[in-house]
């Protein structure tokens, strides 16, 4: 048993060497520095307070230009940006996941059930909880975001008072078309109402 | 017949010892919140080697000669702690590997995670039978912990990050309540004072800009802290947090785990069983100790040669001792 424990033991420890030693691919593409598309125009941005919703666009002749570009260059690959915006789970996550917090609700159930008689081991599972729960809380709330201000493409994101997160984002509809020859982006801005006590 | 006492207030050392500890924190709260990122280097730097041979000598000093009952908890703990740090040294040093995507990295990582957490609550289970008592609701807490890993493995990864610190704090309590009881009350009311100091720190930080991440080390000592994860709070917070709870951390195990526990001081070999007794084995132990000393040293001039190099080697090889810890704490419960 000892002889197989320092077998496997030694096994395990020998594979990180083995494994981290292997060398990349000869790949000289992935040395040089790849050039980004990119091309120079203008955009005209206009606040207009009939808008629903903020559009981007395009005239046709510029994405062709930038189409230009992009087939001169490899393939991009963005998937490291993909996986690490870290917003949605895969499917072996949620079957993980799940089936661990199954096992969790279950036994926990089934724990709880048999320690009826100890109240004072129910108080404390309950304070845990709920001391997980408020610190779940924090870390949310926390790492909550900016106002609603900056999370939609409104003229309000124009604001002085929004200059301070620095960021903001929304939806935006991308549209081309063959009237115009500059990139414009429209942005709604509705009127606000005056409250009561302002005149 | 009546009775005359006089009441009066006596200064003790449980006074001193709470005083000392909040004054401390006090002080390191000031600094580390004004230069976070200066003082996690050069806490790291000064205080990173010595503290681990602190806790390899505290663990050789709790470590018996004969396993007898506890036989199968410390095969449990070795049987963890070997393949858990091969695995994450694997992870880490291939992370960059072509072999291997991102999304099997991240598969990999999150079952290292469930690995440990399986192992964490083998652990608390074998140690309630030990003492005869039902530590069964570790299984269930296990599970939720394990679907927490898959479900955030990004939260829970920067979770263990800022709860390792607290792991030194609960072997202090413990370590109290066995060799220094009258300070266990003291004790508590300067752990009740670390979240007023957060708070305090928290406070005056959450509107700063974010640290400058112009260099490596100022990039990793930011990725560390988390603000990659949590990128709406100011890295300047994250970076103190971490750094104050991290000296705190350090604090206990170089000086005030050996002011509680007289075995835990690094020369007085004799307190160890496994070189004092007869069954001992003094010459391996006086190796190893040797050898962890020299690493220290070794570290120093690494640390002065190439600091961003040696900081990530560090914290590679560092899961190890974070390992080596629970079974130890869990033991001492």
């Amino acid at each position: 048993m000892k002889k197989l424990t320092t077998l496997i033991g030694m096994t395990l420890f020998t594979s990180t060497y083995c494994f981290a030693d292997i060398a990349r691919p000869n790949n000289l593409s992935a040395q040089t520095p790849k050039p980004r598309a990119a091309i120079e125009t203008t955009m005209d941005i206009r606040l207009r307070p009939d808008e629903k919703e903020a559009r981007l666009i395009i005239p046709k002749s510029q994405i062709k230009q930038l189409r230009a570009q992009l087939e001169t260059l490899d393939e991009g690959s963005n998937n490291a940006a993909v996986f690490t915006s870290g917003n949605g789970i895969n499917g072996l996550q949620t079957i993980m996941s799940g089936l661990f917090l199954s096992l969790a609700i279950v036994l926990g159930g089934v724990w709880f059930m048999r320690s009826a008689k100890s109240p004072r081991a129910n108080k404390g599972v309950i304070a845990a909880i709920l001391l997980s729960f408020v610190a779940s809380a924090t870390f949310v709330f926390a790492n909550a975001g900016p106002p609603a201000e900056a999370r939609s493409i409104t003229g309000k994101m124009f604001s002085q008072a929004m200059h301070i997160y620095g960021f903001g984002w929304g939806k935006i509809k991308v549209e081309t078309t063959d009237d115009d020859d500059r990139i414009t982006l429209i942005v709604p801005n509705p009127k606000t109402s005056p409250s009561p006590g302002e005149e | 017949m009546q009775e005359v006492r006089t009441i009066g207030y006596r200064l003790s050392s449980a006074h001193v010892f709470s005083v000392a500890f909040v004054l401390a924190c006090a002080i390191a709260a000031a600094l580390i919140g004004s230069f976070p990122l200066q003082l996690s280097v050069v806490t790291v730097f000064l205080f990173a080697g010595p503290h681990n041979v602190m806790e390899f000598r505290y663990f050789t000093s709790r470590m018996p000669v004969r396993w007898g009952r506890s036989r199968t908890f410390y095969l449990a703990a070795i049987a963890g702690v070997l393949p858990l740090t091969a695995a994450y040294l694997t992870l880490y040093f291939s992370s960059g590997n072509w072999l291997w995507s991102l999304e099997s990295l991240q598969t990999f990582t999150a079952v290292w995670n469930t690995s440990f957490i399986l192992w964490v609550g083998t652990l608390f289970y074998l140690r309630g039978q030990q003492r005869r008592k039902d530590w069964s609701i570790a299984i269930p807490i296990v599970f939720l912990l394990a679907s927490l890993a898959w479900v955030v493995p990004q939260y829970w990864s920067l979770a263990l990050v800022y709860v390792h610190p607290f792991i030194a704090m609960w072997f202090l309590e413990r370590q109290i309540r066995r060799t220094k009881p009258e300070w266990l009350r003291a004790y508590h009311y300067c752990l009740a004072s670390i979240p007023f100091f957060l708070v305090i720190l928290w406070a005056s930080l959450y509107g700063k800009s974010n640290l400058s991440q112009e260099t490596n080390l100022f990039w990793r000592i930011n990725q560390h802290a988390g603000s990659e994860i949590l990128q709406n709070i100011s890295s300047h917070l994250l970076v103190a947090t971490h750094v104050f709870l991290e000296s705190i951390h350090y604090f206990v195990w170089l000086l005030l785990i050996p002011l509680v526990d007289k075995r835990a001081i690094p020369w007085k070999l004799n307190d160890v069983p496994l070189f004092s007794n007869i069954n001992g084995i003094p010459k391996i132990f006086v190796a190893f100790l040797t050898a962890s000393v020299l690493i220290t040293v070794v570290l120093w001039f690494g640390f002065a040669a190439d600091y961003t190099t040696t900081r990530d080697i560090y914290f590679a090889f560092a899961i190890g001792h974070v390992l080596a810890e629970f079974p130890f704490l869990i033991k001492m419960l």
